[in-house]
């Protein structure tokens, strides 16, 4: 594997991580009341 | 209990906010999480198709501004309703709105279209997009940016401002899919076009795909506009009911006939009605006479009689006579007005089933990104030369077929037009739980008077001569009880005068006595006669057969002497028979319940075919049948005439309260049939079990579209059949999706009642 592929693989694996921080853990993080799946009300 | 004392239970207001700007179920569910992350606020529900949002708050807490401002916050406008508004202004504004919206929608989709010709064709030249490096081909490719650009900062501009505003708020919606997609493929063109010999002199050809950028956005703004236009023709129902009333009133001012505007019409006026012509509002007719079309509002085919006395309904249609009446209700206190209320509420609202819609679209656009990431990856890696451009048109196409707008209008736009639909047709649902609790109903009790049979008996029998029916007319005279009125109208029929009576007493469930010309007079039922004493032996054989024809027999006696029997028949309606097969053939048991003798409900059953019938109940007996057959398992929906079955029908899985005419508590059940055909009943339930087919097909086609659109747009048919979507079939695709979906929901506007 070359140096790009091996640094576009761990850019993407860290993007892939951030999207889960910043759209799930962070958005509750300021909505601690909300349910843990919180995107969405009955 | 008042919260000084225990601190418990804050006071609460409510209060709806318009919320302009959202397009999909992403947007109205981040408004939602604003209102109700806001301190103060117990409850928000905020609906996309309607743009309204309903919020209980504490007014001690926080403020109207202050939530205003958390909305507006979030990205979408927000105002507060005028508060002087009547449903029909609140609809005007609203048409303003949406017609403005679609004005806007088709300038910009026109004019994307336009430069995504140019670009295109441009791009046709040679050099345009092979990515060669000499000067013609550069300058192709500034001109193809020049052409660009005012797609994105012009017509898509919305797009990415929307998606900023949710970011920050980490919120993620359709418009971060379609700004995060078209701007990578941008950027990257922009850096090609810049930067085109610096990356020839690498080894990597300065490709562009300003084109992908503007077809993708026109092909959006196309879906925005098709669906825009959709969602207008969904709210068509409540806008024909809206226009129903005229815009004056020919009013008695001074002793002048005067027409007025109807906004100034007044409780008290005294109105002019000639025919052919809209009746202004509700009120009592003062003289004249005519026949009223009241379809309009009831889905009554038939005008119905007016005289003196009678009750007019504003928006109905005068046939014949002409009339004056006096005005009872204006404004927002009419029939149609609060028509209208109970439609626009309904159609506000959320069936169960949305959750599920609401949980899918919530995640849906945070994992599709990390989708595209993952497909960027796997194709730079493995995937073939050039692997950088590869890999950045996958993830585009990825970010930009997967779009949650079916999924966000695919219950909503189907409780719209099917609530619309009712109301045309004199169903009104109160909502999407209602809807979807009728689609379930396996058994129909029908309260058997005013429902199966007319509600308004008829004298049918006399047995004695007229002598009796005076006699017994004079004395139920001074009685308000339905059997009294009917005996007193036949013998006015019949021309007859009814001498004044002494000593009138009632006897409740018994029947009334009083003196006339100093002898002592009883009609009333066997009990009646039981308690004064007098013997019914020689007409107890007459009376046995009337009650077995199901006719209810009243006694008359004079001095303690039998003088003869009047028999009653509440006559079975018409339409009875049709409803109860309708029903069963819809595999909906029909039972019978009435407080009536078993002789007289087991000829309604036996005439009108039903399942079951159950007699002799008092009002909590209904109650307890009604959770007798809901312990059984069964679904049920009781039919009544909603004022004195109350309780059944609000503890009935639906309560159905069935009016005759306009004049009907429209707020007591969870459907309200404005017409005293039984066959509404069959309607409504069919009505039901459409809607919610129709939208667990739009669930259905929302989601199998994504299923199957993502992997194809990822390239996992690129290894064994070499087949690869573009990014521009994947926004058409998406556009497609959205209007089909609501293309669906409006098919519920060819419902008819069987």
């Amino acid at each position: 594997m070359t140096l790009d592929r091996i640094l576009v693989t761990v850019a993407g694996i860290a993007a892939i991580g951030w999207v889960y921080w910043y759209f799930f853990r962070a958005a509750h993080a300021g909505a601690a009341s909300r349910p843990a799946e919180g995107h969405h009300h009955d | 209990m008042t919260d000084t004392v225990t601190g418990t239970l804050p006071a609460s207001e409510q209060c709806t906010i318009t919320v302009g700007g959202m397009t999909c179920a992403a947007c109205s569910s981040r408004v939602q999480r604003a209102l109700e992350t806001t301190p103060g606020v117990s409850t928000a529900n905020v609906n996309l198709m309607t743009g309204a949002a309903t919020v209980r708050f504490d007014p001690g807490a926080v403020s109207l501004d202050v939530l205003i401002a958390r909305v507006r916050d979030t990205g979408y406008d927000a105002s507060l309703p005028d508060p002087g508004a009547t449903p029909e202004t609140t609809l005007d504004a609203q048409d303003a709105e949406r017609a403005a919206e679609d004005r806007s929608l088709r300038r910009k989709f026109a004019v994307s279209l336009a430069l995504a010709l140019l670009t295109t064709i441009v791009g046709l030249f040679p050099g345009g997009m092979s990515g060669e490096a000499t000067g013609s081909a550069a300058l192709l490719r500034w001109l193809q940016l020049a052409l660009a650009l005012p797609v994105v900062l012009w017509a898509g501009r919305h797009f990415y401002v929307r998606a900023w505003l949710a970011f920050r708020h980490h919120g993620a919606d359709m418009n971060t899919l379609i700004a995060v997609g078209t701007g990578a493929a941008l950027l990257f063109s922009i850096a090609m076009t810049v930067g085109g010999g610096w990356f020839a002199s690498h080894g990597i050809a300065p490709q562009v795909y300003y084109e992908v950028v503007t077809w993708l956005i026109a092909f959006i703004l196309l879906g925005n506009w098709l669906e825009a236009r959709a969602r207008t023709r969904t709210a068509g129902a409540i806008r024909a009911l809206a226009g129903l009333r005229p815009a004056t009133a020919r009013v008695l001012r001074d002793g002048n006939e005067v027409d007025v505007p109807l906004a100034e019409l007044r409780v008290g006026d005294v109105a002019l009605v000639r025919p052919g012509e809209k009746i202004p509002a509700d009120g009592t007719v003062l003289d004249g006479s005519s026949h009223v079309d009241e379809s309009m509002l009831t889905g009554e085919p038939l005008p119905v009689p007016k005289a003196p006395g009678d009750a007019v309904t504003g928006a109905t249609l005068n046939r014949a006579g002409a009339f004056r009446f006096r005005v009872d209700r204006v404004g927002r206190d009419t029939v149609l007005s609060r028509i209208i209320g109970l439609v626009q509420q309904a159609q506000a609202s959320r069936p169960p089933i949305q959750r599920l819609a609401d949980r899918i679209s919530g995640v849906f656009v945070p994992v599709v990104m990390a989708l595209a990431v993952a497909t960027f990856v796997v194709w730079y890696d493995l995937g073939p030369e050039p692997r950088l451009v590869q890999a950045l048109v996958s993830a585009v196409t990825v970010l930009v077929i997967a779009c949650p707008c079916a999924m966000g209008l695919a219950v909503p736009t189907a409780v719209m037009v099917s609530t619309g639909r009712g109301a045309e047709l004199g169903i009104l649902i109160r909502g999407g739980e209602a809807l979807e609790r009728a689609e379930g109903i396996d058994t129909v009790v029908f309260d058997k008077t005013g429902t199966l049979t007319a509600g308004h008996p008829a004298l049918a029998t006399v047995h004695g001569g007229g002598r009796v029916l005076a006699l017994a007319a004079a004395v139920e005279r001074r009685s308000e009880h339905p059997i009294a009125e009917t005996i007193v109208a036949a013998a006015r029929e019949r021309g007859m005068q009814l001498p004044d009576v002494a000593g009138f007493a009632v006897h409740p469930g018994k029947g009334v006595t009083a003196t006339l010309d100093g002898r002592h007079i009883a009609v009333g039922n066997r009990a009646l006669m039981d308690a004064e004493r007098i013997p019914v032996g020689t007409l107890s054989a007459e009376a046995d057969a009337q009650a077995a024809r199901a006719r209810t027999v009243v006694y008359v006696a004079a001095d303690g002497a039998l003088q003869g029997l009047l028999a009653v028949e509440d006559p079975i309606k018409r339409e009875s028979g049709d409803a109860v097969r309708a029903l069963q053939a819809l595999d909906v048991q029909v039972v019978v319940l009435t407080g009536d003798s078993r002789a007289t409900a087991e000829h309604v059953g036996r005439a009108v075919g039903a399942d079951r019938v159950v007699a002799e109940v008092l009002p909590e007996g209904k109650l307890a049948e009604i959770r007798r057959l809901q312990a059984e398992g069964r679904v049920v929906a009781m039919v009544g005439d909603g004022l004195n079955d109350a309780p059944a029908l609000a503890a009935a899985d639906v309560g159905i309260a069935m009016g005759t005419g306009t004049d009907v508590a429209m707020e007591t059940g969870a459907v309200t049939l404005m017409r005293g055909d039984p066959r509404t009943v069959v309607g409504a339930i069919a009505l039901s079990r459409r809607t919610m087919r129709i939208i667990r097909q739009n669930l259905f086609w929302a989601l199998i579209y994504n299923a199957l659109g993502i992997p194809v747009a990822a390239g996992v048919l690129y290894p064994l059949l070499g087949l690869r979507l573009s990014p521009v079939l994947a926004g058409a695709a998406m556009a497609l999706s959205s209007v089909s979906v609501v293309s669906n929901s409006l098919r519920l506007r060819s419902f008819h009642v069987a």
